[in-house]
């Protein structure tokens, strides 16, 4: 299990909680307003990241 | 199980497991393994002379390791068919053979060294899900000492001990000295009601079984000393009250509070345990011959095959969901699969009779008539637009969807019978190839179209499922619960059926948020739709994020039919939101999405060119 970085798209509240790819999806609740707008902030590969400069 | 064995309509398989099941309602199609017993059951008398000569002996499971067996044996005395198998693990061994004993004392000739697992087929119409339990482990609480304690003996133990033909022929006995204890306490709850210390749910047995084990030793030793340790008693049941305070009158002591540590004194073998008892609120210690633990009951550990040979969905316990609680407590979401017993739930039984007889009951009314009525939502292919892609077959819940093949030309096709209507298949689908019935993408354009024809901002645009979200909204009306007038709600079968271009259009349209909501993970009406949902969900947040537009616009929330407090509280809380959302952000959105949409048909239809 590894610690991932969730953001609450109600609150705003972020925050870190265990995490794991097999599971996944699963139902998220932001620990502060109980909202299930929960964002999952995966590490995502800069755009244009890859490309050749032509 | 005599009665099943002879009944002229039943074929009973022993000794089997279920490696596939295939197939849809009325037309199942079962693998299964028949594993061989080294001896043909058919002639076996059961005379027992083959276990004379047998030397290996192993702890005998069905005595919970008390007594011994050989490894040749029948499971125990009640097995239909009596018969005699080989345990294979613990034998000498018969290739090549290091014993052979048996087979020679065998008259009948019944033992078969060579004998192989069988795989057999069959067709049925409806398959009935009783995988039963398994009593909860106690080793992992260390304060109770199990299997350091000898004297320290679980509810199924205790069942044995005191059976007549059990190890010690029902004589009630200590292990450590063999000899009959004068006091035995028992402990409730062990794995159950705890997420942290087993399961957070109540067993549902384990209150009746100790009060029945306090009166069997009442009546079987008069004088014997029983105390039960307990969080709360509970016996609802037709006569349970009753029982309880019967064994209550024969004296068994009932002291509320569950043991911290037990202890066991070195030369006698006693065990001392320190409890709080809550009704008092002072720390006591008991000393007991013997202590049972009264352990919990968990779903079988092979639930998992089960549950993805079926596609069944399971509750957060790891029990099986049913189609609905009160309504259809014996049915699961796929048609033609109905449940019994423990593999629904912990329950007593007379439950567990009654709810096999009406899935008896419900498998009969299905092969009686010989025909099914499906819903008419269900999906349909077009065979023009199909490419073949195979992404509807993954997403089904029910693979109601036949594989396609490319390099075959074998189109994907919907299997009605099978098909639920959830909507998941169109919605993956890019090519627009599928529709669902009553439920079209057109449908649903002039839906979002009409909510925000007029003052558009002022609007929230809400989807929700048919089962739970939708209900919810159903029971905050009817309790009268206030909430804002701005949600607007438009009903899909399920959130899977939401496809992320109707999101979008509402965007487009000035709508300052859009919600997508359906049922808890836990409760989806259709397996496990609602996960698609949550999959992209998160990628039209991603999309939004790199087009410029906030993704807090589009929101997301689980709202079951019981919970229409929730509704009310987060459509107050999304009429906050969309307050926050001005008017120029919305021109803003409105010129990004348009301008996207733009690019991406100029894309398309390049790709077109290039193609032709």
């Amino acid at each position: 299990m590894a610690l991932e970085n969730f953001h609450c798209l109600r609150c705003n509240h972020k925050y870190k909680a265990e995490f794991s790819k097999k599971e996944w999806p699963r139902e998220l609740t932001c620990p502060k307003c109980k909202s299930n707008s929960v964002r999952w902030l995966k590490k995502r590969a800069a755009k244009g990241a890859g490309k050749k400069d032509s | 199980m005599m009665d099943v064995s002879r009944h002229p309509n039943i074929e009973l398989i022993t000794y089997a497991q279920v490696e596939n099941i295939a197939g849809f309602i009325g037309n199942f199609t079962a693998t299964i393994r028949k594993k061989t017993k080294y001896v043909d059951e058919k002639e076996c008398t059961a005379c027992g002379d083959c276990v004379k000569v047998c030397p290996v002996l192993v702890p005998d499971e069905f005595q919970q390791g008390f007594s011994s067996r050989r490894a040749i044996y029948i499971p125990f005395p009640q097995a239909v068919p009596s018969s005699y198998l080989i345990d294979m693990d613990n034998c000498l061994g018969t290739n090549p053979i290091a014993c052979g004993k048996c087979k020679p004392a065998c008259e009948k000739k019944c033992i078969d060294y060579d004998s192989r697992d069988e795989i057999i087929t069959i067709d049925v119409g409806a398959v009935v899900v009783a995988t039963g339990l398994k009593p909860y482990d106690p080793r992992p609480l260390d304060e109770y000492g199990y299997t350091r304690y000898e004297n320290v003996i679980t509810s199924i133990e205790f069942e044995r001990l005191n059976a007549a033909g059990g190890p010690t022929q029902g004589h009630f006995i200590r292990p450590s000295d063999r000899k009959e204890p004068g006091s035995v306490g028992f402990i409730q709850c062990v794995g159950s009601r705890s997420k942290v210390r087993g399961h957070g749910y109540c067993s549902n047995i384990c209150c009746m079984n100790t009060i029945k084990d306090s009166l069997l030793l009442q009546e079987h030793y008069p004088g014997i000393e029983t105390s039960v340790f307990y969080l709360d008693i509970r016996a609802f049941g037709k006569g349970f009250e009753e029982l309880y305070r019967k064994s209550r009158e024969q004296g068994t002591k009932y002291i509320r509070g569950l043991p911290g540590e037990i202890r066991e004194h070195h030369e006698t073998n006693n065990l001392v345990l320190t409890v709080e008892n809550t009704t008092t609120g002072k720390i006591e210690l008991h000393e007991f011959d013997m202590i049972v633990l009264s352990v919990g009951v968990e779903p079988d550990k092979d639930s998992d095959k089960i549950k993805s040979m079926l596609s069944l969905s399971r509750t957060p316990d790891g029990f099986f969901l049913e189609s609905h609680p009160r309504l259809k407590p014996v049915e699961v979401p796929t048609r033609g699969v109905f449940m019994a017993g423990f593999a629904e739930g912990p329950k007593d039984i007379k439950d567990s009779v009654c709810q096999a007889g009406a899935a008896a009951s419900k498998v009969s009314n299905l092969l009686g008539a010989g025909k099914v009525r499906i819903e008419a939502v269900t999906s349909s292919i077009d065979e023009d637009l199909c490419t073949m892609c195979g992404r509807c077959v993954r997403v089904c819940p029910y693979n109601a969807i036949t594989k396609s093949n490319k390099k075959a030309n074998i189109l994907p096709g919907i299997i009605e019978a099978a098909c639920a209507g959830c909507g998941a298949c169109g919605v993956e689908c890019d090519y627009g190839a599928i529709t669902m019935r009553h439920f079209t993408d057109a449908q649903y354009y002039s839906q979002v179209e009409a909510v925000l024809a007029d003052k558009p901002g002022e609007k929230i645009v809400v989807f929700a499922c048919n089962w739970c979200s939708y209900a919810g909204g159903d029971l905050a009306g009817t309790s009268r619960m206030s909430y804002p007038s701005s949600p607007h709600l438009i009903r899909t079968m399920c959130s899977a059926r939401v496809n992320m271009d109707f999101v979008k259009h509402a965007l487009k349209l000035g709508a300052p948020i859009v919600v997508v909501s359906g049922c808890h993970f836990s409760d989806c009406h259709y397996i496990d739709a609602v996960k698609n949902t949550q999959k992209r969900v998160e990628k039209l947040w991603d999309e939004l994020e790199d087009l410029g537009i906030r993704p807090e616009r589009v929101q997301l929330e689980w709202i079951s039919a019981a919970e229409g407090a929730k509704f009310a509280r987060v459509m107050k809380e999304l009429e906050l939101l969309r307050k926050q959302v001005t008017p120029k952000e919305i021109e803003e959105t409105k010129r990004i999405l348009i301008e996207a949409e733009k690019k991406k048909r100029g894309k398309k239809a390049a790709k077109k060119t290039v193609s032709t």
